[in-house]
């Protein structure tokens, strides 16, 4: 029996690719295993596939942005030819063209940056993106640049991406999440990657993402998003909690009869907010100092943050003078391989070709 | 003699003229009449200043010259002889007539002070009875009614109201000998619209549904059969409805509705029946939410939204408020969503006046603004303010909801009430149309995206 889950983690364990990619190999390789005798059938079995991938994946918006254009693909596919089986092996021959071709984005990206990056310049980034790396070690070949990156907890990936690019020779230093906004004069530019580009032209990325923007934009630095086309999500979120990530653990305080019986345990499962909120305790006066495991603190967290396109005009009073006068977008430039696009630019591309 | 003619005409004018027409007709007579006995008369009278009532440059004068004469003459007097009473009335008649026009010049240079100067060109809402010029079928005549009394209010109900009225009018037209149906039927179609269009401004779902019409009416083959013609072109608008309007409203309740989730407390501005239509299919959905219902004279239409809210099996938990109370409200809220009149090209929503503020507010507060509009809504023209174009609440409509301790307008003192507002694209967060959630930049590629460039 044909599991798509396995097919996805298989694709997956290969380095160079990502998520929406593997996706879209899973897909195909399901449609090589389907007796579907229709199309009707084959995009059923799609439909089904991609929804018990998401169930079992993690990262659910990525997975979903590869689903949807391979299935929007093949639904859109013209098919001329004689019998369903060729169209089959056709489909697939796309599928894995598509993904062959993908691979080559990244260094379009790459190339496309690379004008940004001038000699001499201290690059911010966030996180271990592989996009950002192709980008940062291609321009180390011609140009001399330095590189904070954050830590990027709970995962510490940021850690990943210092010891990359030192090994190539590129200074780097990982400075704490919560030094953003002490390092920020210091950086020329701001370069993220990106889990998603969503349809208003925002960003999701992993958490962090959204308060260096946010930072950047107070220090009138340029934010660059690195972003692949297949990458493009038509997804609106309309706040932070509107992803398809967020779920009922993230941010929840722990129900104080929780709290009570695991300090009864000496492990005790909590939130870091435990110890700061004046929780009603509900009679008990005993109070248990607890520890927090890291652990505690990634469940209660979440992954990825969403960057919008366009600063609120509420932030502060001074940010509505500064709305006044400039553009509020958050996000100066998309880089991607179908070329770079201002956010608006973005949600256009992405309008024209999903409502189409 | 002339008494008689003096009271004859008199009955008809007083018993609220039975209709339109009939009643102009009595009155031209009786003021003719009437002009004619009053030169005789005064006359007689020796050298009284002459009256002329004739003067047909204020409207209401006659009117009100008739009604306020008949109600002296309708006075039970002492029979007389004939040739004095005639004198009699005739001096009661001449002094009346007198107070009548001033007081109707007094009234005219009121209703041209109240032409709200800076406002004047929204148009004043005209009188509701206006006549009816030219070959205009009846069902555009009461459609021209409910407008003007604003019986069908709302982008899409007044889309579809017009749209049903034209197939009643292709049906029932006949393409004259040596014309054909393509060139022809455009020719009696524009006086309709003219009429419609004096009865209200037009809305701009329905300027694009017209359009559509009048493209597919140009488009009708000379050689067809005219009833296949004319049934096709009814089709034609039934997909019209069906498609832009009908299932685009579900597509949008859907795509809102999974926006809404359990716990949030959605705050609407005045009523839009595709806000309506979220609500309910978000409450039946099983979610639980609530919904603050903000609202604001004159219409007060966010009563009826509350009333289809609150009433049925499993009502939904509202508050209803005035828009004085936002403030306080907004913070509450997790979600605004309202709907709109028009859509402009760089994504400005052209919508029921206070929805600009609402919007405006919830910015402030980080709360999403969420605007539901079909697509056949949107304009290919850009409006930057709601100055430049707008529509004024007729008085009649805004008595309606006045209560009598409400200050009267005077002289010095004018009532504004703009129908419209524009809500600036950047306090909108996205705007929710049956192609799916679009950022407001992104609106302009929507036309384009649906093959429409004419739209």
């Amino acid at each position: 029996m044909f599991s798509i889950y396995d097919a996805f983690k298989r694709k997956i364990a290969d380095e160079e690719i990502s998520t929406p990619l593997a996706a879209i190999l899973a897909l195909t390789e399901l449609i090589e295993n389907s007796d579907a005798g229709t199309m009707f059938e084959l995009v059923k079995a799609l439909n089904d596939g991609a929804e018990a991938l998401k169930k079992q994946a993690s990262n659910t918006i990525s997975v979903n942005a590869g689903c949807e254009l391979f299935i929007a693909f093949v639904t859109l596919f013209p098919h001329d030819s004689d019998n369903f089986t060729d169209l089959k092996k056709e489909l697939i021959r796309q599928g894995q063209n598509y993904a062959a071709e993908a691979l080559t984005y990244r260094k379009k990206i790459a190339e496309l940056a690379f004008g940004f990056i001038k000699d001499g310049s201290v690059i911010l980034t966030h996180s271990y993106s592989r996009v950002v790396m192709q980008t940062l070690l291609l321009a180390h070949k011609r140009k001399r640049f330095s590189v904070f990156v954050t830590e990027a907890r709970p995962r510490g990936l940021g850690i990943k991406t210092a010891e990359a690019l030192t090994a190539a020779g590129v200074p780097s230093t990982v400075i704490l999440d919560s030094a953003v906004a002490y390092v920020m004069d210091k950086v020329d530019f701001v370069l993220v990657g990106s889990e998603a580009v969503v349809e208003s032209g925002g960003l999701v990325n992993a958490v962090g993402s959204n308060q260096i923007a946010i930072i950047a934009r107070a220090a009138n630095k340029p934010f660059y998003a690195l972003a692949e086309s297949y990458k493009f999500h038509r997804l609106f979120p309309l706040s932070q909690y509107d992803l398809p990530s967020h779920n009922s653990k993230i941010l929840s305080f722990p129900s104080i009869l929780h709290a009570n019986s695991s300090s009864m345990n000496t492990s005790s499962p909590s939130s870091p907010s435990q110890n700061e909120s004046n929780y009603p305790t509900g009679g008990q006066p005993e109070r248990v100092p607890l520890r927090i495991t890291q652990e505690q603190i990634s469940k209660n967290n979440p992954d990825v943050d969403y960057t919008r396109s366009l600063l609120l005009a509420s932030t502060a009073p001074e940010m509505t003078v500064l709305i006044l006068r400039r553009r509020p977008d958050l996000i100066s430039l998309v880089f991607s391989d179908v070329g770079s696009l201002t956010p608006e630019g973005v949600s256009q591309y992405l309008v024209g070709m999903f409502a189409g | 003699m002339p008494v008689p003619t003096m009271v004859d005409p008199e009955p008809s004018v007083g018993n609220t003229a039975p209709s339109q027409q009939a009643a102009k007709k009595v009155m031209t007579k009786a003021e003719r009449r009437e002009l004619q006995e009053k030169q005789r008369a005064a006359k007689a009278a020796l050298k009284q200043s002459q009256p002329q009532p004739g003067k047909p440059n204020q409207p209401q004068q006659p009117k009100q010259q008739q009604q306020q004469q008949g109600g002296g003459q309708a006075k039970p007097k002492p029979p007389q002889t004939p040739q004095k009473k005639t004198f009699l009335t005739e001096s009661t008649a001449a002094k009346q007539d007198r107070a009548a026009k001033e007081a109707a010049a007094e009234e005219a240079a009121a209703i041209q002070s109240h032409g709200l100067r800076i406002f004047s060109h929204f148009g004043q809402p005209k009188p509701i009875g206006h006549t009816v010029k030219g070959d205009i079928h009846p069902t555009i005549i009461r459609l021209g009614l409910l407008f003007s009394e604003f019986k069908i209010c709302g982008a899409n109900a007044r889309c579809i109201a017009t749209l049903t009225a034209f197939k009643q009018v292709i049906q029932d037209y006949t393409t004259p000998a040596q014309n054909t149906i393509s060139r022809h039927l455009m020719t009696h179609i524009s006086p309709q619209i003219t009429h419609l269009v004096s009865a209200r401004p037009m809305s701009v779902s329905m300027g694009n549904a017209i359009r559509e019409l009048k493209l597919e009416i140009s488009a009708i083959d000379i050689d067809m059969v005219e009833q296949d013609a004319k049934d096709a072109l009814c089709t034609k608008i039934d997909n019209y409805i069906r498609d832009r309007i009908i299932i685009a409203d579900q597509v949008i309740q859907e795509l809102a509705g999974k926006k809404i989730k359990d716990g949030d407390v959605v705050l609407t501005y005045a009523k839009s029946s595709v806000v309506q239509k979220v609500l309910l299919q978000a409450q039946e959905d099983g979610k639980k939410f609530s919904v603050v219902v903000v609202d604001s004279k004159p219409l007060l239409e966010g009563k009826s939204l509350l009333r289809s809210l609150t009433s049925g099996a499993n009502s939904i938990p509202c508050t209803y408020a005035l828009l004085p109370a936002l403030p306080s409200l907004l913070t509450e809220a997790t979600m605004v969503l309202v709907g709109a009149h028009a859509l402009y090209s760089n994504g400005a929503v052209y919508s029921r006046a206070g929805t600009a503020m609402v919007a405006m507010m919830a910015k402030m507060h980080s709360v999403p603004v969420v605007v539901c509009c079909e697509t056949y809504k949107f304009s290919e023209g850009v409006m930057v303010d709601g100055f430049s174009k707008n529509e004024l609440v007729p008085l009649s409509i805004t008595q309606r909801n006045s209560s009598p301790k409400d200050i009267a307008p005077t002289q010095n003192l004018e009532r504004l009430n703009p129908l419209y507002d524009l809500t600036p694209p950047r306090y909108i967060t996205a705007v929710v149309t049956e192609v799916g959630l679009i950022p407001p930049s992104s609106i302009s590629s929507i036309p384009l995206a649906l093959g429409k460039t004419s739209m």
